[in-house]
C-alpha cells in the first residue's frame, strides 16, 4: 500500500511541557488507523498539528510524499477532511448548504466574482453529489433544515457529510462518538465504514470509545504522555503491557 | 529638568482621568462582556449634570459631585435593567451594538436638553480651579489637578478594596466567565452584573467631571473623543483584562500625550499630525500585535450553547405564491414609485429621496461587511468620505467626467478597504470595531482636514452629471439625478443580493459561525476577508460620491467620524442581513430628517436640530436589537409571512409552529 500520511519525529511544546514528544506514525492509502490513549496523552494535539491548526515545534508531516502547506484550508483542498470533538456547524445555513460550502471551496467555485457574474448558484451536479452524500449519512429528510436545530447525533452526521462530500483521501475524525449513545455511535461507525468501502478513504480516528475503534480501525496506535507506546492490531495493542500499565497504572 | 517636570506635572491629572475610564472599560468588559463605547458619553452626560447643578443654585462643587455620584449608579442600574440584561450572554454583537447606540443617542439627548455648551465648571473642592494652590519647584499646582489626582487615587483604592471582598468582588469575577454558571451556584447573577454596571457608570461620572474641570474648556461632547480613545488604548494595553495595568496605562498615556504636546513646537508641521494621532497610532499597534486582543473573541461562555438558535429567515417562511407575486410585481412597483416621484413630489423631497438613495448605497456596504461577514466596521462613513473627496478632486482639479471620477473614487476607497482588511485578518469581533474606529478617527482628524483633500475649510464643489448616454439632465436637474442615483442604488443592491445568496454568502456565513470549521472545509478565509473589505469599502466610496454630488459640495465636515457608529446602529437595527434593510434605513434616515426640518425649531425654549432628532428617533431602534437581532424589517416580514401562512391554513407548517413555540 502507498504511504499517504507520514508523521516523522513531530513534537509540540507548550511552555516547557512536551504535549507531543518525537512522535512518528504512518497512515497508508485506504487504511483506517485508531489513535487511543488517556486524557492528556497528546492525541488531540497531534491531530490538530496534522490538520494545520497548530504549528509544529519540531519534526515534519508529509501527505502523499510532499510537505503539507501551513493553513487548514490548503490542507483541506489537498484532500484532508476533518470532524471535530466539539461539533463545528455553521449557524444560519441549512444542512445542504453545509455540504455546498465545502464542495464549492474544494473545487475552487467560490468567490464574489462568480456571484457577481451570475455563477453563484449551485449546479445540478453539485446538488446531486450533496444529496448522494446526505443519503449515505442518513440525512436526506433534513436536507433543508437549519443544521444547528438538529439533535447532536444528526449534527455529528452533518459534520461527517460535510467532510465526505469532497471525497477526501484522508478523514481526520476527532472523537466522533463524543456525546452520542451506543446506537448513534454505531450508526456513525457504519457510515464511515460504508464511505471507506465506496471511496477507498483513509481514516485517522481519535477515539475513547473502544467499540467504535474496533469497528472502524484496522490498526491502532496507543499514546501516553506525548509518545507512541504501542501499535498493531486492536487486540494486540489492548493486551500490550505498556498500554495496560498506562491505563490501569499496573502491569498485566 | 524644570521644563520636563512642568510637563509631567501638567500631564498627570489628564492621565488620571484616562486611568479611571480605562479601569471602567476593563471592569465593565470583564464583568458584563460589554465593551462600553458609551463610557465617554456617560462621562459627558454626568459632567453636564454637574455643571447644570452648579449653574442652577448648588453653590458647592462637592455637593454637586455627591449628587452626580448618586445619580450615576442609578443610571447604570437602569441601563442594565432596561437594555443590557435583556441580551443573551453569548451575543457579543448585540452588546456592542447596544453600547454604540447609547454612545450615539446619549450626547444627542443631552445636547437637545441643554443646547448651549455649559460653562467651565469649578473643581469639586476648590472654588477657583485655575489659581495655583501650591508650587513644586516653581511649577504651579492647580486645585483642579489636586482634585483629579486625589480623586483618582481614592476611587482606585476603593475599587480595589471592593473587588477583594468575598461578597461583591468574588461574584463579579465569577460572572466574567459565565453568568449562567454563576446562577447554577446559587448566586443571582442579574444583581452581580447590575452592580458592575453601577460601579462602572459611577467611574465614568467621576472621570468625566475630573477630566472636564482639569481641561478648563466648556463642556462639549467632542472633547470626550480624546478621553475615549486614550482610555481604549490604555484598556487595550491591559489586554482588556488587567485593572492595575489599565490604570497605569492611562497615566502613562496621559504623560506621553503631554510630553509630545510640550516638546513638539506648535509651529512644526508635525504638531497637527502627530499630537492628535498619537493615541490612535498607539491603539492601532496594540490591536495588531497584542496577543491577548487577537484572541479576545476565543473565550466562549461554556453555557452559551444553551441559548436558542436564531429565528428562521422570513424568506424561508414565505409561501411560494408570495414569492411569485413579489418577483412579478417588483419592477412595475419600482417604476410606479420612480415616476410618481418625478411627476408629483416637490423638489425638496426629491432631494431628500436622492440623499436616501445615496445613503442606501453606503448602507449596502454595511450589509455586506456586517450583515454577511459579521465584522463590525465603524469606518464605512470614512470610506464614503474617501470616495467623495477623490471624486470631487478628480472632477474639479483634473476635469474628469463626474461619473468616471465617481468610479475612481470607489476604487480608491476599495484600496483604503485593503488597508483596513490586512490588520483585520488577525482580528475578529470587538478588536475589528476598535480598529475601524481608529481608522475613522484618523480619517476625520488627519486625512480630511488636509488642504489637498478638502481645500481646507472651504470644501470642494462637486458637479452633478449633466447628461448620460445622451439623456440630458440639465433641464430636469433634481429628478434626473434622482433617477440616476436610484439606478445605481438598484445595481449595487443587485450585486449585494447576488453575494448574499451566492457562494460568498454561504462561505462568509460559515466563517462567521465557525472560522475553524470553515477553514477545515477549504474556505479561504484570508482571501474572502480581503475581498469583502475591499468590495464593501468600494461600495461605500461610490455611495459617498453620489452623496457628495447630491450635496454639490464636500467639505471636511461632510464625513464626520461619529456618523460611522450612528449609521452602523441604524442599519443593524433596521436590518443588516438583507438589501431591503439597507434601503429602508437609507430612505428612512433621509426622509425623517427632511420631515423634521419642517417641525418648529424651538419648543419651550429648547432648540431642536433635525439631524439630532433623526438620530435619536432611529437609534432608539437599537433598543429593539436585543429582542430582534435580525432587524426590524426582517422581523416584520417574518410576522407577515406567518400571518399569510395562517390565512392559507398552513398552521401545521414546521416553521410556523417553530415560531410559535419560540
Amino acid at each position: 500500500m502507498k504511504r499517504l500520511l507520514e508523521v516523522r519525529d513531530v513534537s509540540r511544546h507548550f511552555g516547557g511541557n512536551a504535549a507531543v514528544d518525537h512522535v512518528s506514525l504512518d497512515v497508508f492509502d485506504g487504511e483506517a488507523v485508531g489513535l487511543i490513549g488517556s486524557n492528556g496523552a497528546g492525541k488531540t494535539t497531534l491531530f490538530r498539528m496534522i490538520a494545520g491548526e497548530l504549528a509544529l515545534s519540531g519534526g515534519r508531516i508529509e501527505f502523499d510524499a510532499t510537505s503539507l502547506p501551513h493553513r487548514p484550508d490548503q490542507r483541506a483542498r489537498l484532500g484532508i477532511a476533518r470532524t471535530f470533538q466539539i461539533v463545528q456547524l455553521f449557524g444560519g445555513l441549512s444542512v445542504l448548504d453545509h455540504l455546498l460550502v465545502a464542495l464549492q471551496a474544494h473545487e475552487g467555485r467560490q468567490g464574489p466574482m462568480r456571484d457577481v457574474l451570475w455563477k453563484g448558484s449551485s449546479t445540478p451536479e453539485e446538488e446531486q453529489r450533496c444529496l448522494e452524500t446526505l443519503r449515505l449519512c442518513g440525512l436526506s429528510d433534513v436536507a433543508d433544515a437549519p443544521a444547528t436545530a438538529l439533535g447532536l447525533g444528526e449534527r455529528r452526521a452533518v459534520e461527517l457529510a460535510r467532510a465526505l462530500v469532497v471525497r477526501p483521501r484522508l478523514l481526520l475524525a476527532d472523537e466522533p462518538s463524543s456525546g452520542l449513545d451506543a446506537h448513534e455511535a454505531a450508526r456513525l461507525a457504519r457510515v464511515i465504514a460504508l464511505a471507506r468501502r465506496e471511496t477507498g478513504l483513509a481514516v485517522l480516528l481519535v477515539e475513547h470509545d473502544l467499540h467504535m475503534v474496533e469497528a472502524i480501525a484496522e490498526r491502532v496506535i496507543a499514546m501516553d504522555a506525548g509518545r507512541v507506546i504501542a501499535q498493531g492490531t486492536f487486540d494486540a495493542v489492548l493486551h500490550d503491557e505498556s498500554v495496560i500499565a498506562s491505563w490501569l497504572g499496573r502491569s498485566a | 529638568m524644570g521644563v520636563f517636570f512642568g510637563y509631567v506635572l501638567a500631564s498627570i491629572p489628564y492621565g488620571c482621568a484616562f486611568s479611571l475610564v480605562a479601569v471602567g472599560l476593563v471592569l465593565t468588559y470583564r464583568a458584563t462582556g460589554v465593551f462600553n463605547f458609551a463610557f465617554a458619553a456617560e462621562a459627558y452626560a454626568a459632567t453636564v449634570v454637574y455643571s447644570e447643578l452648579i449653574s442652577h443654585g448648588v453653590q458647592r462643587g462637592w455637593a454637586a459631585a455627591i449628587v452626580v455620584c448618586v445619580i450615576a449608579p442609578v443610571f447604570g442600574a437602569l441601563l442594565d435593567f432596561g437594555l443590557f440584561s435583556r441580551i443573551a450572554p453569548g451575543n457579543r454583537t448585540a452588546k456592542t451594538i447596544m453600547a454604540l447606540g447609547l454612545t450615539v443617542i446619549l450626547p444627542q439627548i443631552v445636547e437637545t436638553a441643554v443646547p448651549s455648551n455649559p460653562p467651565v465648571p469649578p473643581a469639586p473642592f476648590f472654588s477657583t480651579s485655575f489659581i495655583p494652590v501650591w508650587r513644586i519647584g516653581g511649577d504651579p499646582v492647580f486645585g483642579s489637578a489636586i482634585c483629579e489626582v486625589a480623586g483618582t487615587i481614592l476611587v482606585l483604592i476603593g475599587l480595589v478594596l471592593l473587588l477583594r471582598t468575598r461578597r461583591f468582588g468574588l461574584p463579579i469575577r465569577a460572572a466574567v466567565e459565565s453568568p449562567k454558571l454563576l446562577e447554577l451556584s446559587g448566586v443571582d447573577a442579574r444583581w452581580v452584573l447590575r452592580f458592575a454596571w453601577m460601579i462602572s457608570t459611577a467611574l465614568a461620572a467621576v472621570a468625566g467631571v475630573l477630566y472636564q474641570v482639569g481641561s478648563g474648556a466648556t463642556v462639549d461632547p467632542q472633547n470626550y473623543d480624546l478621553l475615549l480613545v486614550v482610555s481604549i488604548a490604555a484598556a487595550a494595553l491591559a489586554g482588556l483584562r488587567n485593572l492595575p495595568i489599565a490604570a497605569l496605562g492611562g497615566v502613562l498615556l496621559g504623560l506621553a500625550e503631554g510630553l509630545v504636546q510640550g516638546y513638539v513646537p506648535s509651529s512644526s508641521i508635525w504638531y497637527p499630525a502627530l499630537v492628535p494621532s498619537l493615541p490612535f497610532l498607539f491603539l492601532l499597534v496594540l490591536l495588531i500585535f497584542h496577543p491577548t486582543l487577537r484572541h479576545l473573541e476565543d473565550t466562549i461562555d461554556p453555557m452559551a450553547s444553551i441559548e436558542p438558535p436564531p429565528p428562521v429567515p422570513a424568506v424561508a417562511m414565505r409561501p411560494p405564491i408570495v414569492d411569485r407575486t413579489i418577483r412579478r410585481m417588483r419592477w412595475p412597483f419600482l417604476g410606479v414609485v420612480v415616476f410618481g416621484v418625478i411627476l408629483f413630489v416637490p423638489a425638496d423631497w426629491t432631494e431628500a429621496l436622492t440623499e436616501g438613495a445615496a445613503l442606501s448605497i453606503v448602507f449596502l456596504s454595511i450589509t455586506l461587511l456586517t450583515g454577511l461577514a459579521g465584522q463590525l466596521s465603524l469606518a464605512q462613513w470614512m470610506f464614503a468620505g474617501i470616495g467623495a473627496f477623490t471624486t470631487a478632486q478628480l472632477a474639479e482639479n483634473r476635469h474628469w467626467p463626474i461619473l468616471l471620477a465617481a468610479l475612481a473614487g470607489a476604487l480608491v476607497a476599495g484600496v483604503a478597504g485593503l488597508v483596513a482588511a490586512l490588520p483585520a485578518l488577525r482580528l475578529r469581533g470587538l478588536p475589528v470595531a476598535l480598529l475601524t474606529l481608529c481608522l475613522a478617527l484618523l480619517g476625520d482628524d488627519l486625512l480630511f482636514p488636509t488642504s489637498w483633500v478638502s481645500n481646507g475649510t472651504s470644501g470642494v464643489p462637486v458637479p452633478r452629471p449633466s447628461s448620460i448616454f445622451g439623456i440630458d439632465f440639465s433641464s430636469v436637474d433634481s429628478e434626473g439625478f434622482f433617477v440616476l442615483t436610484v439606478v445605481v442604488m438598484i445595481a449595487v443592491a443587485g450585486i449585494v443580493h447576488l453575494l448574499l445568496r451566492g457562494t460568498t454568502g454561504r462561505a462568509l456565513t460559515a466563517v462567521h459561525a465557525s472560522p475553524i470549521g470553515a477553514s477545515s472545509s477549504g474556505v479561504q478565509i484570508r482571501r474572502m476577508t480581503i475581498l469583502v473589505f475591499m468590495l464593501s469599502a468600494s461600495i461605500a466610496g461610490l455611495g459617498g460620491a453620489f452623496y457628495a454630488m447630491n450635496q454639490q459640495t464636500v467639505s471636511q465636515d461632510s464625513f464626520v467620524y461619529y456618523f460611522g457608529p450612528i449609521y452602523l446602529v441604524v442599519v443593524v437595527t433596521i436590518g443588516a442581513t438583507t438589501v431591503e434593510g439597507a434601503i429602508t434605513a437609507g430612505m428612512a434616515f433621509a426622509l425623517i430628517n427632511n420631515a423634521l426640518m419642517n417641525v418648529p425649531q424651538s419648543v419651550g425654549g429648547t432648540q431642536l436640530h433635525s439631524t439630532a432628532l433623526t438620530v435619536i428617533l432611529l437609534s432608539l431602534g437599537a433598543f429593539t436589537y436585543a429582542k430582534h437581532p435580525e432587524g426590524i424589517v426582517e422581523y416584520a416580514k417574518r410576522r407577515l409571512a406567518k400571518t399569510v401562512f395562517r390565512a392559507v391554513e398552513h398552521n401545521d407548517h414546521p416553521l410556523v409552529s417553530a415560531e410559535d413555540s419560540a
